[in-house]
């Protein structure tokens, strides 16, 4: 009986997901205190913004029984229009807008090759992985653009009464995200549709609909992140966002969502999210090695899992 | 409509199997269609095209490609999918490298082959146990794998290029016999053994039984575990197959080897027709997309649009497998209906 209640606990993963978030964050207060400080912290955090914003869609996505390996390659393509409509003068915040309606644009022909054309979403996105990429670096001939103007940077570096204004993006959209997963009859159509696609098709969810709003969303989330970069970094070029779509699945299937569909939280994806970030961070102030970020962020990827299956033996 | 019809009449006594098989073999003959299309394209505008010393240049750039496809167009038969196989080649060039180079450990040119090859296969071996014993997508596994292995790279490295490669090992590159390039002569080896095994041997057939249905598979009493496992280690084997022949063409060994090669090879694969889903998939349609997709930089090049041409490389790969799957879909539609009719 105790033993079944302790199995039917839904937040296991959360639990442990928190657990080591908090075992990583003592083993770091003990070799290295500054690590800690509310300043070192507060300066990491600009890091984390493109990272949590693409993990948003992707978890509805990866709940669906889909995935998007494009984010990184849209970013890059968002980023090169942000940077070419400035260089023939328009208004950076006119570009910035501009990213995101070809984000958006991006992401909803993904979403038309697997809705409409139904195609599996992971050999859509591996081709408009390559292709967006491609755009980027034919219309930007490789070059990058910089120099822009101070205001602008306040996106990506601005705050407004302490908070990063990259970080109220996000809470909006978290709280969005939430709340249609949530408490929504969307939200109940985007499990049915990764527990079984042909019985929601049967029972009259809109499937395709819903795919097709959930890949424009990646990539608008893809066409704000890239904005948010450009004016952090004050450059924009073809070559931003290379793996971030790794990065971005990472935190998502570490948060507990299943590859297979059906099974996923926000909440989940946001400790996932937080995972990641505290413990490249924390590698790279350590021992300042990127090599060591790549293997310990890889591994953390496959164990996460591998401990999900064990400890949830009935799943494929 | 009523021309295919036509077409299929006298077939109509024929199975569901050998429907598939017909439409399989159709992609085929589109793809070797498209090849000569490109081909007669470009040789059309550049006369050079053709020219024997070009030709051998692409047949060897495309070298790698093939051999890895050969395994990779199991790994997806079978269902599974390897996306790490690039990171792998990195980490193994860098160890084949090192293992030679006279500033780190100065092994023979055969022995340190010999330990690559084996590595490559514990390699696939690693990624093949994760996904039949430790149950866990191989996607994910990959995904990890793509990620630790580009750590391991440049932690070997170090940060540092390893130039001194001595002559037997520049040979295995650039080396030829006959006239033959090395690395052609290998890639053709192991493409006309990877047809054999898919197509004449109960190997193949379980590979493909396993695709198609793993519960009757299972049921048939193959073993899924051992044959996934064996073909992830097959790719790793052949990734470092390819590393060998391929890397030492340069002179520099740099932790940047292999970064986007498994997105062109997992490319190469499906629009060679090779079902994502598993049970579906010819390597000679594989070797024909390696062809297709491994050419267009050289393609771009001959077409002369002005250097800033090969920037579009990507994106011309990218709107290649759009094109497959939209063209795929078609046929699918088509089939569907005369299969209702």
């Amino acid at each position: 009986m105790g033993r079944q209640r302790l199995q039917s606990f839904p937040y296991w993963h959360e639990v442990i997901l928190a657990a080591m978030l908090a075992a990583l964050l003592v083993f770091a207060r003990s070799v290295a205190p500054e690590f800690l400080y509310p300043g070192a912290q507060a300066e990491m955090s600009t890091h984390i913004w493109e990272l949590a914003l693409l993990a948003l869609p992707m978890t509805l996505i990866i709940i669906t029984g889909g995935i998007d390996l494009s984010v990184g390659s849209t970013m890059a393509m968002c980023a090169v229009v942000l940077g070419l409509s400035y260089q023939a003068g328009i208004s950076p915040w006119v570009g910035a807008l501009l990213a995101v309606l070809t984000g958006a644009a991006a992401g909803a022909a993904n979403g038309v090759f697997v809705a409409k054309v139904r195609v599996h979403p992971l050999i859509v996105t591996l081709a408009t992985l390559a292709a967006y990429r491609g755009v980027a670096e034919g219309i930007s001939l490789a070059k990058p653009v910089s120099g822009f103007p101070a205001g602008f940077t306040v996106l990506g570096l601005g705050s407004v009464a302490g908070v990063p204004i990259p970080g109220l993006i996000f809470a909006v959209a978290l709280l969005a995200a939430a709340v249609v997963l949530g408490k929504t009859t969307t939200g109940r159509s985007i499990y049915a549709i990764g527990h079984n696609e042909l019985a929601s098709r049967f029972s009259g969810i809109s499937v395709d609909r819903i795919k097709l709003a959930l890949y424009t969303l990646s990539g608008t989330a893809a066409g704000m992140a890239a904005a948010v970069f450009v004016a952090r970094r004050n450059t924009a070029k073809a070559d931003i966002g290379q793996g971030m779509e790794l990065d971005v699945i990472t935190a998502v299937v570490l948060g507990g969502t299943s590859i297979y569909g059906g099974r996923g939280r926000i909440v989940g994806t946001l400790l996932g999210v937080l995972l990641i970030h505290e413990t490249r961070e924390f590698v790279s102030w350590q021992w300042s090695r990127d090599e060591l970020i790549f293997i310990v962020v890889g591994a953390l990827l496959i164990v996460s899992v591998l401990l999900n299956t064990v400890l949830s033996p009935r799943r494929r | 409509m009523s021309k295919k019809r036509a077409a299929t009449k006298h077939g109509a006594g024929l199975g569901i199997g050998q429907m598939l098989g017909r439409l399989a073999r159709q992609r085929e003959y589109g793809m070797l269609a498209l090849l000569a299309l490109t081909v007669a394209a470009v040789q059309s505008i550049n006369h050079s095209f053709l020219a024997a010393g070009n030709l051998s240049d692409m047949l060897v750039q495309c070298a790698p490609a093939a051999i890895v496809a050969c395994g990779m167009t199991f790994i997806i038969v079978m269902g599974e999918i390897d996306i790490s196989v690039g990171s792998m080649m990195g980490l193994l060039a860098a160890v084949v490298g090192v293992l030679v180079s006279k500033h780190h450990y100065g092994m023979s040119v055969d022995l340190s082959v010999l330990l690559t090859l084996l590595l490559g296969g514990c390699l696939g071996f690693i990624n093949g146990l994760l996904v039949t014993v430790g149950r866990v997508p191989s996607i994910i596994v990959t995904l990890g794998m793509l990620t630790v292995l580009r750590g391991v790279t440049e932690m070997v490295l170090g940060g540092e290029w390893v130039t001194d490669l001595p002559h037997g090992l520049r040979f295995l590159g650039t080396g030829s016999l006959a006239g033959v390039p090395i690395c052609l002569i290998v890639a053709a080896v192991v493409a006309v053994a990877s047809i054999v095994v898919a197509t004449q041997t109960p190997l193949g057939r379980r590979i493909y039984a396993v695709g198609s249905n793993p519960d009757a598979a299972r049921i048939a009493g193959l073993h899924e575990t051992r044959l996934k496992t064996l073909v992830f280690t097959l790719t790793g084997f052949l990734v470092a197959v390819a590393t060998v022949v391929s890397v030492p063409q340069l002179s520099v060994i740099e932790s940047g080897i292999g970064s986007g090669f498994e997105l062109l090879v997992v490319t190469c694969v499906v629009v060679g027709g090779t079902s994502i889903k598993g049970g579906k998939g010819t390597i000679v349609g594989s070797l024909l997309g390696v062809l297709l997709l491994g050419t267009v930089r050289t393609d771009l090049i001959f077409l002369r649009l002005g250097e800033m041409s090969t920037y579009w490389e990507r994106a011309i790969q990218g709107a290649f497998i759009l094109a497959a799957v939209l063209v795929d879909h078609l046929v699918r539609r088509r089939g569907t209906v005369e299969a209702e009719a």
